[in-house]
């Protein structure tokens, strides 16, 4: 983070040195979560239209939020997950680029046109999806975890399991868990769902993103996590793995959006045009181990990635996905709920 | 003599402005926004609305509307849980440091500066890559747990996501900020003193409360306050070692504002753990022109 800043700033600096002669070079700023591209993408786009990219990231879609709110400015494109685009949308904070005109959008699966605000793509373009599972050590388990009950009997047996502390994510497990859904408003839904985690409360060892490495060392057994975790698993097979529990579980898209205060729009155009290319969206799908709305790169990828049920699941598993929607003030029921899972003992 | 008088007012008036400009921009108004926004509704994307809306503290000390806003005594729960691992931190991190410091300032001097150098040198590197050095020494593979079983214990301890963990992290890092204040006031001790309630007859129990404690009072005292304080709203740490597990005040006002997207129950929770530290500072200063007011 610290060093790519630095780049920008000294990029900014050289830009502003040598602006004097000739006329400032083409830039593009993003604005994306943390690992969520493939370097490689931004490589090609610079070598191919000499535009300079600078990436920015970020851990959350409020967090993302709550920086433009304060008046962060300079970036161009930004990603967030379906219902934050429904938010930006109603927050008059994106720019209409009608993407779906270009003669490539028919590449995109029209099933990822999710967002409520834009459904004929007009705004921003679906970029990545997928599934927020159960990512486990296989040497460390009695048997393969199949289903979240599963995945507690580990712990019931002495073995540390983690979730992630996402309010909206670990309450939609008790939701799912319970036959709800996780955009329910309704309170004796969520008091289900939070009956549901509190009896469990005792056997999670913690609430965290940062599972991956104890896994890996076998210090947990499971840990619910991203699909992103598929790129862990390509490396050790034998050891690890990613399911998607049977029961159902929810499942996240980006979309690649522009910024209504954006500097460079027509660069930014340019580049979900570049993104809409086959080859482009398989090169940063197959870095990502995730899914991708493009029919066309999903054909291109290499067969163990699109042939992994866990990555694109088959039609029945992916009928049982649950996708957040923006629930307005009903926040503040799960904000209350959530805080008393997590002071429970 | 009267333009003299005005002078020296004048230079003094040019002297306090810059600092009271600095404190009033950057001090007063952030306050005065937050207690502001603490009684405002809260925007549905993050954010206010500009209505008075009083359920932001009613939340927390018991009152509110009953249907979108609910009085739970749960957030008191977790000021009081924070005020207590803070106190105990606190005690740790003096139990490390009154000791060290009366090591230290018997060193000849070479050897004091380079303890002292040794102290601050945790601050060279960033605290969230300290914490998760912290990770791998307590996870049960981990450091700890190799060198008892390298030793012949067999049974791991669980260190890591427990309050012990949170302890220990809070207590790692405060540590200079305790040293600090006590070393100055263990430095500046007058051995003479000790040499003269030997001669005196007081044994070395009396020494110690009589004389010794009472005059280190101030530095234990301000290493006290510098540690509660900022341990009373720390997140990282409760989040890295804690595993979120521990709930506590610094955690929930961060949720407030992002994935809650609830600015002013932010503030409001924000605006009562500030009236709480100044509560206790204030009986501490209490508590201390008593003790200066019997000494005298």
């Amino acid at each position: 983070m610290l060093t790519l800043r630095k780049t920008t700033l000294c990029a900014a600096l050289g830009a502003f040195l040598f602006a004097n002669g000739a006329a400032a070079a083409e830039e593009l700023h993003l604005y994306n979560w943390g690992d969520y591209i493939n370097p490689e993408v931004l490589k090609r786009f610079t070598a191919e239209t000499g535009i300079k990219v600078s990436l920015d990231t970020y851990g959350s879609n409020e967090e993302m939020l709550a920086k433009l709110q304060a008046g962060a400015s300079g970036y161009d494109i930004v990603f967030p997950s379906v219902h934050m685009h429904d938010s930006m949308a109603a927050l008059d904070l994106l720019e209409k680029t009608d993407i779906n005109q270009s003669p490539a959008f028919a590449n995109i699966d029209p099933q990822f046109l999710r967002a409520k605000s834009d459904p004929n793509g007009e705004y921003c373009m679906p970029y990545a999806w997928g599934t927020v599972g159960i990512f486990y050590n296989k040497t460390k388990v009695s048997k393969p975890i199949e289903t979240w009950d599963d995945f507690f009997a580990e712990a019931k047996a002495g073995k540390k399991v983690i979730m992630l502390d996402d309010m909206r994510e670990t309450l939609g497990v008790g939701l799912i868990e319970n036959g709800k859904s996780v955009n329910s408003t309704n309170r004796d839904d969520l008091k289900l769902a939070a009956d549901w985690l509190l009896q469990r409360k005792p056997l999670i060892s913690a609430f965290t993103y940062d599972s991956v490495p104890m896994v890996q060392s076998g210090d947990a057994v499971a840990a619910q996590y991203f699909v992103g975790a598929e790129m862990y698993v390509k490396q050790e097979p034998e050891k690890l793995a990613y399911v998607i529990p049977k029961g159902g579980a929810t499942m996240y898209q980006e979309d690649m959006c522009v910024l209504k205060s954006a500097p460079n729009k027509a660069n930014a155009k340019r580049f979900m045009e570049f993104f809409l290319d086959p080859e482009i969206a398989a090169l940063n799908t197959a870095q990502q181990t995730n899914g991708t709305p493009n029919k066309a790169a999903l054909k291109l990828l290499p067969s163990d990635l699109r042939d992994d049920p866990q990555i694109n699941p088959p039609a029945d598993v992916m009928a049982k996905l649950q996708i957040f929607e923006d629930i307005g003030k009903a926040l503040k029921l799960y904000d209350r709920t959530w805080t008393k899972v997590r002071t429970a003992n | 003599m009267s333009t003299l008088e005005g002078r020296k007012r004048l230079q003094l008036l040019g002297l306090l402005s810059p600092a009271t400009f600095v404190i009033g921009l950057f001090f007063i108004a952030p306050l005065v926004i937050m207690a502001t926004y603490s009684m405002l509704e809260p925007g549905l994307y993050g954010g206010v609305e500009w209505n008075f809306y009083p359920d932001n503290f009613g939340r927390v000390l018991g009152w509110a509307d009953g249907t979108l806003e609910e009085f739970d005594p749960v957030y008191l729960e977790i000021i009081l849980r924070s005020f207590k691992l803070a106190a105990i931190t606190v005690f740790l991190t003096l139990l490390v440091c009154y000791p060290a410091a009366f090591w230290v300032a018997r060193q000849p001097e070479k050897m004091r500066n380079f303890c002292m150098f040794l102290i601050t040198l945790p601050f060279f590197t960033s605290l969230i890559i300290r914490l998760y050095a912290w990770v791998l020494i307590l996870r049960p593979s981990g450091f700890i747990n190799t060198t008892l079983l390298a030793l012949g214990i067999n049974t791991p301890i669980n260190l890591i996501y427990t309050e012990t963990a949170v302890l220990i992290g809070m207590t790692y890092i405060f540590i200079p900020f305790m040293f600090m204040p006590v070393y100055a006031s263990v430095e500046k001790l007058d051995r003479r003193l000790l040499e003269a309630s030997a001669d005196l007859g007081a044994s070395r129990w009396q020494s110690f409360w009589k004389i010794i404690f009472p005059m280190t009072l101030p530095g234990v005292a301000a290493g006290s306050i510098i540690v509660f304080i900022p341990s009373l709203g720390n997140f990282i740490v409760p989040s890295l070692l804690g595993g979120a597990q521990v709930l506590m005040i610094g955690s929930l006002v961060e949720q407030q504002f992002l994935a809650a997207r609830n600015w002013p129950f932010g503030a409001a929770l924000a605006m009562l753990l500030m009236v709480a530290v100044l509560i206790c500072l204030i009986l501490n200063v209490l508590a201390q022109n008593r003790n200066k007011a019997g000494v005298s």
